[in-house]
């Protein structure tokens, strides 16, 4: 256990030194600095002074041990398109993406875990034959498509949900706004939610099914069955307990993807997060935005993975034990 | 290893021998999606001759006919199945000549995808060492990663850094790339997996014996008995690289809206979906998931069919 962490920490650092190189070296190499600080008017002389302010002179790997030093404090630069700190633009999107992700999360998951028991255990019924195929089509379809669908539907053609934006939102604390506070927000989470949500639902509904299934021709069901258990006591209790365990992991585990397909939903959505953030700093090339971006998702996944992978290790010992043993063959 | 192999010789039957025409003939799901899939294609590659009107061709846009409903006739008496985009060029043939776009980034992608995977697996399967640490390392780094997240990465990092005036030129290459480099991780595992079986056989054991240079033995020899698997990951991606440059696209990072592409198309009928005009995007989008279902179900169809062991995750 002792050494799969420290591996694990060891990869983990890795990633995110990789990710922080990648846009030391975007933010030194792509266009100069200088130009991009001074006017047009500035002097040789003085773009020099100003280069050596800046420690653009030193040898890079020095330049690289100020720039981590930089992004350990939060100084991650100015944004060009919109010539605010970037710490704080990312920190003013950040909510919109954590409401949304933890949002469509819970409708995968209390949609999928329900629908998900009801055709195992009605496995041979219309709707839930019904359920499957939709689920299937589902994994076809992309996520950008679905979205613009439910907007066509509920926005344009009935009017009952906004369509773009996050509604009015309420300051909680210094820095964190939240749209679930009021009804406009609440709406206005509905749509994108829905979208980022479904097909995390349709893997978690067919995952439950399966092991459902699995489970429910299990010995022990069978002898709860003898012994004339109602068979909602041996369905939720004993089946479904059961069931949950990979649902947990893959939950823990989709969080990431989620959170990539965030970026889909906001541009769909116009959501006012990182991942629209993102898209508008690529369009723009604007160059500390996307470096920045790289070090905070590389941070964010590094640190995500981490954390399931102990958890997931520290419930299960046989996990434990397959990681040795993969390692040991691979 | 080696002495249990040299006691059980195996046939290994070519993987096209086993059945797998007849399972395909039998099959509906399969024929279905088959026959869809080469339609779709044929009529991408013959989009010149298909297509009403020339999408390339800037005089094809009657701004007078702009954002017409499906089934309209035009001013100049032009017949329009589909409608027409804001600029006022027909949607079938913009979707016609999209699907060419698109299904020229995917197969790129695939192809490119596979060539590095394939040569890092038959490389790092055969000789282990640090490279095969290494590699394997990577690949498992990034699969702890969305594929569209690293898509989407490089090609907007590569947007960034290359110069602006040679962007378009540039845009499709960058994206086969990006693309191609999101995916390539499961080619080399796969083919790692196998190599690693094939190399201690009987076979191998004996082109090596009679000095056959390790090269020669990994190209001519373990290569084509790894493929089988490969076309399998090949079909599957397939889909996957069509809807990854989709959603690039979609999101503006991906082919230049000069050219269209199904994503691009839906792009441009985004913007026009509060003026009820659904034709410019629903379209594009429904022949995305027309293509995308009828490769998925042949991929599916193709791995139940010869059941390889698809990773050695």
């Amino acid at each position: 256990m002792g050494t799969f962490i420290v591996q694990r920490i060891s990869q983990t650092l890795f990633v995110v030194l990789g990710a922080a190189l990648a846009s030391f070296a975007l933010l030194r190499y792509v266009g100069d600095p200088v130009n991009n600080m001074v006017g047009q008017a500035a002097s040789l002389a003085e773009r020099d002074a100003m280069r050596r302010a800046l420690g653009l002179d030193d040898p890079v790997i020095l330049q690289f041990f100020h720039f981590l030093r930089d992004v350990a404090v939060g100084d991650l630069g100015i944004s060009y398109s919109f010539g605010v700190p970037v710490v704080r633009l990312l920190w003013e999107r950040l909510p919109a993406t954590v409401e949304l992700s933890v949002c469509a999360m819970l409708v995968a998951t209390l949609l999928g875990v329900p629908l998900g028991v009801w055709t195992a255990l009605h496995r041979r019924s219309v709707l839930s034959h019904v359920l499957l195929v939709v689920s299937l089509i589902g994994v076809a379809l992309p996520t950008f498509l679905i979205g613009i669908v439910f907007i066509l539907i509920f926005s344009v053609w009935l009017g009952w949900l906004p369509s773009f934006g996050r509604g009015a939102t309420v300051a909680i604390g210094q820095s964190w706004t939240t749209g679930l506070l009021t009804v406009s927000g609440l709406k206005a989470l509905v749509l994108p939610s829905l979208t980022l949500g479904l097909f995390q639902m349709t893997l978690i509904m067919r995952l439950v099914r399966a092991e459902m299934l699995e489970v429910l021709r299990t010995d022990y069901i069978k002898f709860a069955r003898a012994r004339g258990l109602p068979s909602a006591t041996i369905n939720y209790d004993h089946a479904l307990r059961n069931t949950l365990i990979p649902v947990v992991t893959v939950v823990g585990l989709q969080f990431g993807n989620i959170f990539a397909f965030s970026i889909i939903v906001e541009a769909v959505f116009q959501w006012p997060g990182l991942g629209l953030l993102v898209i508008q700093s690529i369009q723009f090339a604007d160059v500390p935005l996307l470096a920045s971006y790289l070090v905070l998702i590389a941070f964010g996944f590094a640190l995500i993975n981490l954390a399931v992978d102990l958890i997931y290790a520290a419930i299960d010992p046989r996990v434990r034990a397959d990681m040795t043993i993969s390692r040991a063959v691979s | 290893m080696s002495a249990q192999s040299v006691t059980k010789p195996e046939p290994a039957p070519r993987w096209w021998q086993d059945d797998l025409l007849h399972d395909f003939l039998r099959s509906p799901v399969a024929l279905t999606a088959a026959l869809l899939t080469v339609a779709i294609v044929a009529i991408a590659v013959g989009a010149d001759v298909v297509a009403p009107y020339d999408s390339n061709d800037p005089a094809s846009a009657n701004l007078i006919d702009a954002r017409l409903p499906p089934g309209s006739i035009g001013l100049i008496g032009n017949r329009y199945l589909l409608g027409t985009d804001p600029l006022g060029r027909d949607m079938l043939s913009a979707i016609i000549f999209g699907l060419r776009t698109s299904l020229m980034v995917g197969a790129a992608s695939v192809l490119l995808a596979a060539a590095i995977g394939i040569t890092l697996g038959l490389i790092c399967g055969y000789f282990r060492g640090l490279l095969d640490t290494i590699v394997m390392r990577i690949a498992d780094l990034q699969l702890s990663f969305p594929a569209i997240l690293i898509a989407l990465l490089i090609d907007g990092v590569t947007r960034t850094v290359v110069d602006r005036g040679t962007h378009d030129r540039l845009a499709i290459p960058v994206l086969i790339a990006a693309i191609a480099a999101s995916y390539w991780v499961q080619y080399a595992r796969t083919v790692r997996g196998l190599v690693l079986v094939e190399r201690g056989k009987e076979y191998v054991l004996a082109a090596r014996v009679t000095g056959v240079s390790p090269l020669r033995i990994i190209a001519t020899h373990i290569q084509p008995n790894v493929m089988g698997p490969v076309f399998v990951v090949a079909t599957i991606n397939m889909s996957l690289a069509i809807l990854t440059e989709a959603t690039l696209s979609f999101l503006g990072v991906g082919v230049p809206p000069t050219k269209p592409s199904l994503g691009s198309l839906v792009r441009i009928g985004n913007e026009f979906l509060f003026s009820g005009d659904w034709w410019i995007s629903i379209f594009p989008g429904a022949m995305l998931v027309v293509l995308c279902l009828a490769v998925n179900l042949l991929g599916d169809w193709l791995r139940d069919a010869l059941n390889p062991k698809l990773s050695d995750g």
